[in-house]
């Protein structure tokens, strides 16, 4: 598989570290990611988004998400700039990105719990 | 270092400098001056050109000095001392017991 | 990999994930975790089991992350708990937000655990400098408390002893710091039997308890010598020969000693080591100063000691002026010292004498010195000896077994006259006779004056026109000490004499003197005034006794004292 949307290096380090637990991160993640993009959804206002695109981008990073945890930046200094018309793109840019990871994470959690 | 010593050459005289304030402060290093020596002098000068003040336990640390260099057959002498200093020896009289000049 | 204490690390971080990944990486480094989801259970968790140190997110629901850190750091009080703020924060604004909210370090996201350990030890260590900086901090408060209970306890120890004496008396005034014995610096008064007052005014070297130790046997030799009647001299032969011997070599203690006679209107000083005292005539005219001539006490051995006094008359109203070293040697912020000359100014300028120490101290504070803490002064007026009332002696036994009929005869010679005081023994025979207690400040004068008459005009032949005015009065002194030093013969014989009588009893003293003798009638002629300063104090004798008479051309005095029998 290759693909530069997520950082196989951080990914091995975190297998590492977290050893036994590695495939209950991978789960947690994907489920806390979940409410994470249904917070960008919802938000009612700038302050709001910026938030949901704030903490996002923190456990993205976290877990090797390169670009998804880029675009959350992006997003996190686009709010700051009124008017917030075309900032949709960015979300539904997000929204691509994630579907894609999310495949990936799921591949890793099937190649850990076979392996 | 705010007291300094100087032997003759033959070792027998002993100059002990003291700078800046002379008082408590001094204490160990002036007691170190004669007593790391290991031994007793024919005299012992105290050079006060460079020191600023003088107060009471600086005239007991002279008091053990002079103890130390024989009693009442002890050769101490003080020098150049400023007429502040000088004022605060002769308050207490110890010209009677020091060679001060 | 560990290497030092395990800790409790609280994590609080609302992401599960990262929650999940940071409680795992410190987790391999040791410590135990307790993990919260927002600022709210954060602070309650830090409540209940007060974990060592923090990771703390910054932002969070319901409570955010610069709430939280306040109110632990609150909760924690003195105790140190390191606040790491985990921030993917990137912008100054919201760093210096974390620092405000009180926290220690930042974490930046991504984790590293290589990063993190370092933190954490990095913020252990700190957190274990300053306990023990507390606990240091405790102890030396602990520590200081103890010192200063035990200078309250030494402290009403001496005041026991110091206010034995006579400092309340209406003609004395004092200002000295309530911790002026932890100065070294000494104030004593006290009366003797013949109304006489002695004054000390000392000042040991150094500072705290060391200086402290010294003033306990000083002013025990003090009140006792005093008490029993003995002079400056013999008060101060023994205080140095008791400071010699327990003072370690260089501690000394300088002193200024009075011995006012407000009968005879005269005062005596030693001054070793003191700053010049003053005599300030009522009369005005520049203050006579009362130099230092003598090393301090506790320096030399007895045999170098030299207990010369002066002696100065003293005029109704004259004011004596004595102060420590810490108002000469005030200094401003240039180090220049307050000094002798503008000491002497304002004394010069003072013109109500009750406002003597104010205005002192108001130059004091004019010149602009470090107000010092050793600042003491202490003034006494002359006054009419009926202004003054001596306290009475306490008596301890019963008078059962008073003594009544017996004679008593001495021969003094020149090497024990120079030397030994013999009045405070004879007194302390004396004050066996219970019938004459009553009298015994009028007896104790009286032998006084019958002895320095012997000894001065008879034995040393000193002429007391001499002290006819102040400096006659100075010379006079020097001479008579002069004379005393030098003396190779003469005697002094005293007789004393009790007996019995009809309802009572009565003592006769008689004194003789190898001296020339002099013309009883021609003294007695003379004016008061004139008996008063030059005189053999011949009134005074008469004044205070039941009777007295002169023989063999004023060589012998006769005196009788008589008692009625006690109730």
């Amino acid at each position: 598989m290759s693909d530069n949307h997520i950082d196989q290096k951080v990914l091995g380090e975190l297998q590492e570290v977290m050893e036994d637990d590695y495939l209950r991160l991978l789960e947690t993640f994907l489920e806390d990611s979940e409410l994470r993009l249904g917070e960008l959804h919802k938000a009612k206002s700038a302050d709001e988004l910026g938030h949901a695109a704030h903490s996002f981008k923190g456990s993205c990073g976290n877990m090797g998400a390169v670009v998804l945890a880029e675009l959350c930046r992006q997003l996190e200094d686009r709010v700051k700039q009124q008017p917030l018309y075309g900032i949709e793109d960015l979300i539904n840019q997000i929204d691509r990105e994630y579907d894609a990871v999310r495949q990936l994470y799921r591949d890793e959690c099937r190649r850990v719990s076979v392996g | 270092m705010a007291v300094e010593i100087a032997l003759s050459q033959d070792g027998q005289d002993l100059t002990i400098k003291v700078k800046g304030r002379f008082d408590f402060g001094k204490h160990q290093e002036f007691r170190d001056a004669y007593e790391r020596q290991g031994r007793t002098f024919k005299s012992v000068v105290v050079d006060l050109k460079d020191a600023t003040y003088l107060d009471s336990s600086a005239l007991g640390m002279l008091l053990l000095l002079r103890d130390h260099a024989g009693g009442d057959s002890a050769d101490v002498r003080v020098l150049n001392t400023s007429s502040d200093v000088r004022k605060i020896l002769a308050i207490s009289n110890f010209d009677k017991l020091f060679n001060i000049s | 990999m560990v290497d030092h204490q395990p800790l409790t690390v609280l994590i609080a971080e609302d992401g599960a994930a990262d929650r999940l990944l940071l409680a795992r990486i410190v987790r391999n480094q040791g410590h135990a975790v307790l993990t919260a989801e927002n600022g709210e259970e954060a602070v309650a968790l830090f409540a209940e089991k007060r974990p060592q140190l923090v990771l703390l997110d910054a932002l969070m629901p319901v409570m955010d992350g610069f709430e939280a850190a306040r109110r632990i750091k609150k909760l924690a009080g003195e105790t140190m708990v390191p606040i790491i703020f985990l921030t993917s924060l990137t912008e100054e604004e919201g760093l210096v937000r974390c620092l405000e909210a009180g926290g220690d370090d930042f974490l930046a996201k991504p984790y590293s655990p290589v990063i993190l350990s370092a933190k954490i030890n990095a913020m252990d260590r700190l957190r274990r400098l300053h306990a023990t900086m507390l606990q240091q901090r405790d102890e030396i408060a602990r520590h200081h408390n103890h010192l200063l209970n035990e200078q309250r306890v030494a402290k009403a120890v001496f005041d026991q002893v110091a206010h034995a004496g006579c400092l309340s008396a209406p003609n004395i005034r004092y200002l000295q710091s309530p911790y002026a014995l932890f100065n070294g610096d000494l104030l004593l008064a006290a009366f003797t039997p013949t109304g006489e007052m002695h004054v000390l005014l000392g000042d040991f070297t150094g500072h705290g308890l060391p200086a402290a130790v010294g003033a306990m046997p000083l002013a025990e030799v003090f009140y006792g010598m005093t008490a029993k009647g003995y002079g400056l001299a013999e008060t101060l032969r023994e205080m140095n020969a008791k400071l010699k011997r327990i003072l370690p070599v260089d501690m000394f203690c300088c002193a200024l000693l009075l011995n006012l006679n407000f009968e005879r209107r005269m005062v005596e000083v030693w001054n070793g080591g003191m700053p010049d005292g003053y005599l300030l005539s009522a009369s005005g005219g520049e203050p006579l100063p009362l130099v230092s001539r003598h090393l301090p006490l506790g320096v030399l051995d007895s045999a170098q000691f030299d207990e010369q006094t002066e002696v100065w008359p003293l005029a109704p109203d004259d004011r004596l002026f004595l102060l420590s070293d810490g108002v000469v040697d005030t200094c401003d912020e240039h180090e220049q010292l307050f000094g002798v000359e503008r000491l002497k100014q304002a004394l010069v300028a003072n013109r109500q004498p009750e406002r003597l120490f104010e205005d002192v101290l108001q130059a004091l504070e004019r010149f602009g010195g470090q107000s010092r803490d050793d600042v003491s002064l202490l003034e006494i007026r002359a006054v009419a000896p009926q202004v003054l009332a001596p306290p009475p002696v306490v008596y301890s036994d019963s008078g059962e077994s008073s003594p009544l009929d017996w004679s008593l005869s001495f021969e003094f010679r020149a090497q024990t006259l120079k030397r030994f005081n013999p009045l405070p023994y004879l007194m302390q025979v004396l004050q066996e006779i219970h019938g004459l207690r009553i009298q015994s400040g009028a007896l104790h004068s009286v032998l006084n004056e019958l002895y320095s008459n012997a000894l001065e005009h008879g034995v040393l032949g000193l002429d007391s026109s001499l002290k006819r005015d102040a400096s006659g009065f100075a010379a006079y002194y020097q001479e008579r000490s002069r004379r005393l030093q030098g003396l190779q013969e003469g005697f002094i014989r005293l007789h004393l004499h009790v007996e019995p009588q009809e309802g009572g009893g009565r003592l006769i003293i008689e004194v003789e003197d190898s001296g020339k003798g002099f013309d009883v009638g021609r003294v007695l002629a003379r004016p008061l005034v004139e008996q008063r300063l030059c005189g053999r104090g011949l009134s005074l004798i008469r004044r205070l006794s039941r009777h007295a008479e002169w023989a063999d051309e004023g060589r012998r005095a006769r005196v009788e004292f008589a008692w009625e029998a006690l109730a």
